[in-house]
């Protein structure tokens, strides 16, 4: 039994469903990302967690015990805001020491607690200041250390890095991997950004919707994204979604090329391709026929956009000093391994054929 | 179902409801209990004063012998012209100055600024002797246009503290563009920028009006007559008049309260927005 | 670019938009104020003219024989009133507060506009409302109080000089108490809602909440609205007026300074008006008056921190 393990929450307000069924168990020391785009229900799910929103359906167990009915301070977790939501009347200690004077911990163990904060967080020029002389980054700081000293069975994250500036996030995101390293703690943390998922969690679970696209790896999630959607939100710039049509194990894409593909599509399929799965050649080689309408040069490398012959745009991945000029035809070569395909309707991935990377797994669709 | 937590606070809340229901109850008993009254039979009034006017026995007797003795339409005619008139002259100016403080540097300005909005500290009545002395010299003693002179005075420093402040938030980018469109300063105050600040003007037409209409001392002493009386003078002189007699005091009292009521009733939204204005639960 | 001197347009709008708002301000609101405080220094000469005397109306007003009874006897009323609007009207209106600023209420709309509305009447109306309702010709509240076992309570308390400034004081806070009631509501709600939340999530709720994090974040509203609380009380006159007359019955028990200055100055059957004692009265409530925002503004004000939420 995992740390934290949620069972069939769902969550609606009136007639909107705004989670549904949501199944995940998470291993202790794990560090979880909940991400999706605004709206898709994942700081719902956070704070079902947390205790500050009831679900509907469901139960959450929290190191094996039921808390679906305890209020948040008894259910062993530990919270950081958006916001930081530090209390502005309070110096810094007494912002990390409100909640454990509050369940009457005995003084000695308060002032361990808070020199472990202090010692780990490097907060102790702050002690005894107020959060509105504080900067962003020394809030978030204060903000971590409130739910430290908590010795949470969880940490849960809403977006912590959203306020700052992005000099800041990069820094304060690798503090939080460190921290993580350090204290082996369970983290749940929710973020929009998919790079902040990728570098920072152990697994991710995506989410549209109220509905769960994907859990799995960041590893999982780039190779075998399990729908359009997951393959477009991970990896940045995102998937080349192409439309095709496949029939008796030959995929026609944009109108024109013809790939070897898996007997099982059949139909009308959208093909995905990452940037870097194309290669570039002169044209009236095999493969995709296409003209390049754009150029962006980024120093190490370089970023092509190339109109197919049925219209579709790509972006493909370029040496930053390749020689293409702007309405070249240029023909556009599949790499082996770099093909993903999706039924053009429902969005779900295809089983694999001879032309994808081995060995899908089964991943959670609503 | 899950057991909801919310349910554990439920006592709680029940002792808030009760409490709440307890001080709305006695916050509305007193206008309750005059209007209910008011339609009663002098024995019911004092027999059953509790209990509402029963069918049989309903009497309009107190409004008869009050809309005949006095002349409402008239009061309440004065009032109105008084607190309009009044209003539009607060908001007209009050939106001109505060959109000179707001919207140009100049020396002085801050001065100007405080010197203006000090005002709402400055309780008016002190100076009633100067005011009753200059209306007097200047022929204006006993008209509406005295009441209403001294309600714009009393009216604008809080007009122009809550207008330039809701002003300064108006975006530069609109207004500038206006001015390469070649607009004048007053159509852009006028057309542009006034629509913008409606919130604003309408707190400060609840906050302001109400004071107007309710006020006693200046009718009291700029404009007693009967001509220039003001529906709340007026009511206080009939209930002077009537002191015996309960179903006119009552009914006084109700024709006093009504259109204060259902103007309130109206507006109550608007107000108390305007009172927790930026903040909305 | 041409480097030649331009004459700057002069914004003859400024001063356009700026004239009618100063002109009728201080012609109509300075003016006479300090016109009033003017007319104190100066009393009837022996042709019946003004002629300047000095502070002499003041130490007049504070120690003739005549004149401090009366003064005195209305700074003190006036600052009992103050005082029980401090005690009662203020706690009650951060309770009402409190309670409608809970997460999920029904009704609240409904709380708020019944609990506002005595605001709206007019001093004649709630002066005659209670001045009836209080009536033991009536009897309704001997009923009333019977009915929850108190009814030996019940006196004409407004026609007893010991009780009447008590029961005017309370019929004020009546009246009043929504306005205190919906700035510090107005407050409570600014507080972010996220906080709260760290808050429970800190263990901290209900009662505690309230004295632990929202009752210091609100502390500069409470300020303000004690300082206005002050401001209105030392400048009432209508509701006693109403109810009790200009004479401030029974026996000047619920005179004020309010009362005291209408008397003065426009006089009655006992006594024939004195401009001059008029507007000392007058003066002597602004310098009161002013004192008590001063005081607040340099004692209080500074130590009441507003926090950036």
């Amino acid at each position: 039994m995992g740390k934290l393990v949620l069972e069939g929450i769902s969550k609606r307000f009136g007639a909107v469903e705004v989670l549904k069924t949501v199944d995940l168990d998470v291993a202790d020391g794990e560090f979880i990302v909940i991400v999706g785009p605004s709206g898709c229900g994942k700081s719902t799910l956070l704070r079902i967690i947390a205790g500050l929103s009831d679900q509907s359906t469901g139960k959450v167990l929290i190191g094996g015990q039921d808390v679906s009915s305890l209020p948040p301070s008894k259910r062993g977790i530990a919270m950081v805001f958006q916001s930081y939501a530090l209390y502005p009347h309070l110096t810094v200690e007494g912002n990390l020491t409100l909640g454990l004077k509050q369940a009457r911990t005995a003084a000695s163990l308060i002032a361990e607690r808070v020199a472990e904060a202090v010692r780990i967080l490097a907060l102790e020029p702050f002690l005894k200041r107020r959060p509105g002389e504080l900067s962003g980054g020394q809030r978030q700081r204060v903000a971590i250390g409130r739910a430290i000293v908590r010795h949470p069975e969880v940490f849960l994250f809403d977006e912590p890095l959203s306020n700052l500036d992005a000099a800041l996030r990069n820094q304060v995101r690798a503090e939080i991997a460190d921290l993580h390293r350090r204290l082996g703690a369970t983290m749940v943390y929710v973020t929009h950004d998919q790079v902040e998922a990728m570098t920072l969690a152990d697994r991710i679970i995506v989410m549209n919707g109220g509905i769960v696209q994907q859990i799995g790896t960041p590893s999982d999630l780039y190779r075998r994204p399990a729908n359009a959607f997951v393959a477009t939100f991970i990896g940045s710039p995102g998937m080349n979604m192409v439309p095709g049509v496949a029939a008796g194990g030959v995929l026609t894409l944009a109108g024109s090329g013809r790939l070897p593909c898996t007997a099982a599509a059949n139909g009308a399929v959208t093909a995905g391709i990452r940037p870097n799965g194309f290669e570039v050649l002169p044209a009236g080689s095999d493969g995709l026929a296409g003209t390049l309408i754009g150029s962006e040069y980024l120093g190490a490398e370089s970023f092509l956009r190339v109109r197919l012959t049925d219209g579709t745009v790509v972006t493909v991945h370029e040496h930053p000093d390749h020689g293409w000029l702007i309405d070249q035809p240029v023909t556009l070569r599949l790499r082996p391994g770099n093909l993903h395909l999706f039924d053009a309707e429902s969005g779900l991935r295809i089983a694999e054929g001879p032309d994808a990377a081995p060995q899908p797994v089964a991943a959670r669709v609503a | 179902m899950t057991q909801t937590i919310a349910r554990r606070f439920q006592i709680s809340t029940l002792a808030a409801h009760l409490v709440l229901i307890g001080f709305t109850l006695l916050a509305l008993a007193p206008t309750l209990l005059v209007v209910m009254n008011s339609f009663k039979p002098r024995k019911e009034i004092f027999g059953a004063p509790l209990a509402l006017p029963s069918f049989e026995t309903i009497t309009l007797i107190g409004y008869d012998t009050v809309l005949k003795r006095g002349d409402i339409l008239h009061y309440f005619q004065n009032s109105l012209i008084v607190t309009v008139c009044a209003l539009f002259f607060i908001i007209l100016f009050g939106a001109m100055a505060a959109f000179a403080l707001s919207e140009y540097r100049f020396p002085g300005n801050r001065l100007i600024g405080l010197f203006l909005v000090m005002g709402i500290m400055v309780p008016i009545r002190l100076g009633t002797v100067g005011i009753l002395k200059m209306m007097v010299s200047l022929g204006l003693a006993n008209t509406l246009f005295a009441l209403i002179l001294v309600y714009t005075a009393q009216g604008l420093p809080m007009a122009v503290f809550v207008m330039s402040e809701f002003m300064r938030q108006v975006s530069d980018d609109l207004k500038n563009a206006a001015r390469v469109d070649g607009l004048s300063e007053y159509t852009i105050l006028f057309r542009l920028v006034l629509p913008v600040v409606r919130p604003a003007i309408a707190t400060i037409a609840v906050f302001t009006m109400v004071p107007i209409w309710n006020d006693l001392w200046f009718p009291l002493v700029l404009a007693p007559g009967e001509s220039t009386r003001t529906m709340t003078l007026g009511a206080q002189s009939f209930i002077g008049q009537f002191i015996t007699d309960w179903n006119a005091v009552l009914a006084a009292l109700t024709l006093a309260i009504v259109p204060m009521l259902i103007l309130y009733l109206m507006f109550s939204r608007q107000l108390i927005r305007g009172i927790t204005a930026g903040a909305v639960k | 670019m041409a480097t030649s001197a331009q004459r700057k347009p002069i914004r003859w709008h400024i001063g356009v938009l700026l004239a009618p708002a100063i002109l009728i301000y201080t012609v109509i609101m300075l003016l006479p104020v300090f016109d009033s405080l003017r007319l104190s220094l100066y009393g009837k000469g022996p042709d019946g003219e003004a002629v300047f005397v000095g502070l002499a109306n003041y130490t007049t007003l504070l120690t003739d024989s005549y004149w401090q009874g009366p003064f005195w006897n209305a700074l003190w009323n006036n600052t009992l009133f103050f005082i029980i609007h401090m005690l009662v009207q203020n706690p009650i209106g951060i309770l009402l507060a409190a309670l409608l600023s809970l997460g999920k209420l029904p009704g609240r709309e409904f709380y708020r506009t019944a609990l506002f509305l005595p605001t709206m009447l007019s001093f004649v109306i709630v002066g005659f409302v209670w001045k009836l309702i209080l009536s033991p010709a009536w009897g309704v509240s001997k009923t009333l109080l019977g009915s929850v076992g108190l009814g030996s309570w019940f006196g004409p308390w407004l026609g007893q000089p010991d009780t009447a400034l008590v029961t005017l004081a309370l019929i004020s806070v009546w009246q009043f108490i929504g306005l205190p009631m919906m700035l510090i509501y107005a407050a409570m709600i600014a507080i972010p809602d996220e906080l709260l939340e760290a808050a429970s999530c800190d263990g901290v709720t209900g009662i505690t909440q309230f004295f632990k994090i929202k009752l210091p974040l609100i502390w500069p509203s409470i300020g303000v609205v004690s300082i206005l609380t002050f401001v209105g009380n030392f400048n009432a006159f209508d509701l006693i007026y109403v109810s009790q007359g200009a004479l401030a019955g029974p026996n000047f028990s619920t005179d004020i300074l309010g009362t005291l200055l209408y008397r003065t100055f426009f006089g009655n059957q006992l006594q024939s008006g004195d401009p001059f004692m008029g507007a000392t009265i007058a003066g002597a409530m602004f310098l009161i008056i002013l004192g008590g925002v001063c005081v607040y503004l340099y004692g209080v004000q500074r130590r009441l921190a507003y926090y950036q939420m």
